[in-house]
């Protein structure tokens, strides 16, 4: 049976891929392809934010009763990795490469623990919390993909 | 099920590992003039009070210091356990283990026994307590993964190298204690510390950094699963095997066996990181990159180093080579890999505190730009201090196979120069958020 955990830590992979291959066009100064990577990237990730805040965040926040819990916490580095996007926007439009690599080296690592803390903790929970309802919850993540 | 303890709880307060990252590079530096004011005698005999000194200086000045400043930041971070009163508990840590090292090292080098015995209370109470405070966090989090399960046995290899050091201790400081086996129970210290504590934690923080830094392809689950709890074992069975040994119980060849396969163990994680390092994703130049891959080829030679050891007497007596095996372990390898992780946790945790800051800040009324990774600590500064620090490493090493009154001082300013100017990154970072801390701080107040 497909899990919460296995789904969504691949789009984490996968979004890392597209982070790889952004920094490194900025770096070689390939400024065209830089945008389309950054902007691919960029995609992936609200994609991936959204079915969680949108699907899977409120299914567990449901089931646990628990809004201030570990979701809230997940939402919130959400929105701290948004705004270092619109600063790595920002610094692309400049073409500073120099910016946008200090940027990209931060959110790195801001996006690194938070995956971890998903896949270590908050997946393997959904998985067991949401027990019976998790191919459905992941049809919805596979639909609202297909919506978009 | 109980959720409360998956709360993933916040980041905790910058205060709470930093002072542990700002002590470290202090240590480093008071071991380099050590080393400059003993001269080369340091360097060519493990048994002179110098050396050993030297040797604690920075393997807990340094090493350890860096250690629990780590182990308290991430506990909460990527276990999601919280330690209870952070500020409390690392204020305490912090004091022990540097009054502790420090009366250890003038202990040592003054041969005085008073200050030998107040450093086994200090640095025993600052053990006992950490070893509690990290499993009373661990035992609250019902899951396992890999770094838990390296934090366990590194915290395990910690308590047997805690007794052990304790008990060495007292029969330095004279307090009339007779020990079986003292060149035994030494040999014992130094391997259950420098593998048991440090390699195991280090493999558990590698097991979790290294994929994530650098975007490598995961380390293989056979490897995290085994490998840790596999060493551990092994370190057992030689310790009894090496004591009956000695008692000529059981053949040499027979204890031997084990750091054979200790080594081959230490091999596969260097060999496993190198290979993973080199299927990384992000090709860009990046110093804990470069401060790692140092680290695994300075494993690799400790354990050929070490091997080389078993095999040949002839080469095990020089009064050298266990300065050289340590040297190459500590110096080759764990500094490095502790230093490269510093280049990236400190900048980091200083952009995440101040970007808190500013999201706190209610009404906003202009922002103020905070500093990204690069701009706290610079690339340019951290590959200077890299190439000063894998210079002073050429030359440690040339001044104990080469030991004259002119290496040995080389060896020794250029050390220190190593770590003056590690800590004048990490210093210069701190400074850069308090001003822009200050700013912020200036803005709400407007």
């Amino acid at each position: 049976m497909e899990t919460i955990i296995q789904t969504l830590s691949a789009e984490h992979s996968h979004c890392d891929k597209l982070f790889a291959q952004a920094e490194v066009k900025v770096a070689n100064k390939q400024w065209n392809e830089a945008n389309s990577d950054f902007s691919h990237f960029i995609f992936e990730m609200e994609q991936h934010f959204a079915k969680e805040e949108q699907i899977l965040f409120p299914s567990v926040e449901e089931r646990t009763g628990q809004t201030a819990g570990p979701t809230a916490v997940m939402r919130m580095e959400h929105q701290q990795m948004r705004q270092v996007f619109d600063d790595m926007q920002k610094s692309l439009t400049q073409q500073d490469d120099e910016e946008y690599l200090g940027l990209s080296e931060t959110l790195l690592v801001l996006m690194q623990q938070h995956n971890a803390k998903e896949q270590q903790i908050l997946y393997p929970m959904s998985d067991k919390v949401l027990n019976r309802d998790v191919p459905s919850i992941l049809k919805q993540m596979q639909e609202f993909r297909e919506n978009v | 099920m109980n959720t409360a303890s998956l709360s993933l709880e916040q980041t905790p307060p910058l205060s709470v590992p930093l002072r542990f990252f700002l002590t470290a590079p202090l240590f480093g530096l008071l071991a380099s003039f050590l080393l400059l004011y003993e001269g080369p005698d340091l360097l060519i005999n493990r048994w002179h009070p110098a050396t050993l000194a030297f040797t604690h200086l920075l393997t807990l000045g340094f090493v350890t210091m860096v250690m629990f400043g780590a182990m308290l930041q991430l506990l909460p971070v990527l276990v999601g356990c919280s330690v209870p009163r952070p500020i409390l508990v690392s204020s305490i840590l912090h004091i022990l283990l540097s009054l502790g090292t420090l009366s250890l090292a003038g202990g040592f080098v003054m041969g005085n026994a008073w200050l030998m015995n107040v450093a086994l209370v200090l640095l025993g109470m600052s053990f006992i307590g950490f070893i509690i405070v990290i499993n009373y966090a661990l035992i609250r989090v019902k899951w396992r993964n890999s770094i838990m399960t390296a934090m366990h046995f590194a915290l395990g290899a910690l308590a047997v190298n805690v007794v052990l050091g304790i008990g060495l201790g007292m029969l330095f400081g004279g307090l009339g204690i007779i020990l079986p086996l003292p060149t035994v129970l030494i040999h014992l210290h130094f391997t259950w510390g420098l593998i048991g504590w440090i390699g195991l934690l280090v493999m558990g923080i590698a097991y979790q950094v290294v994929p994530m830094f650098q975007i490598t392809p995961q380390y293989p689950p056979l490897l995290t699963r085994w490998l840790v709890p596999l060493i551990f074992i092994f370190l057992l069975i030689w310790t009894v095997l090496d004591i009956l040994a000695h008692l000529n119980k059981v053949p040499f060849i027979i204890a031997q066996l084990f750091p054979g396969l200790i080594g081959l163990g230490l091999s596969a994680f260097a060999l496993t990181t190198l290979n993973i390092q080199a299927h990384r994703l992000r090709k860009l130049p990046d110093i804990t990159l470069n401060y790692w891959r140092v680290g695994m080829i300075g494993l690799l030679l400790s354990i050929i180093i070490w091997v080389a050891g078993l095999l040949s007497s002839d080469l095990a007596m020089k009064p050298f080579y266990p300065v050289l095996l340590g040297v190459f372990f500590i110096a080759g390898f764990v500094l490095p890999v502790i230093q490269g992780m510093l280049y990236k946790i400190i900048p980091f945790l200083i952009w995440l505190h101040l970007q808190n800051q500013q999201l706190n800040v209610l009404k906003v009324i202009s922002i103020v730009k905070i500093p990204n990774m690069k701009q706290i600590i610079p690339d340019r500064l951290a590959r200077r201090q890299f190439f000063v620090y894998l210079f002073a490493f050429g030359l440690t090493i040339g001044a104990i196979l080469l030991p004259t009154s002119f290496t040995y001082v080389l060896a020794g300013v250029v050390l220190a120069c190593s770590f003056l100017f590690l800590g004048y990154n990490i210093y210069r970072a701190l400074w850069l958020y308090q001003s822009v801390s200050q700013e912020i701080a200036n803005c709400n107040s407007l």
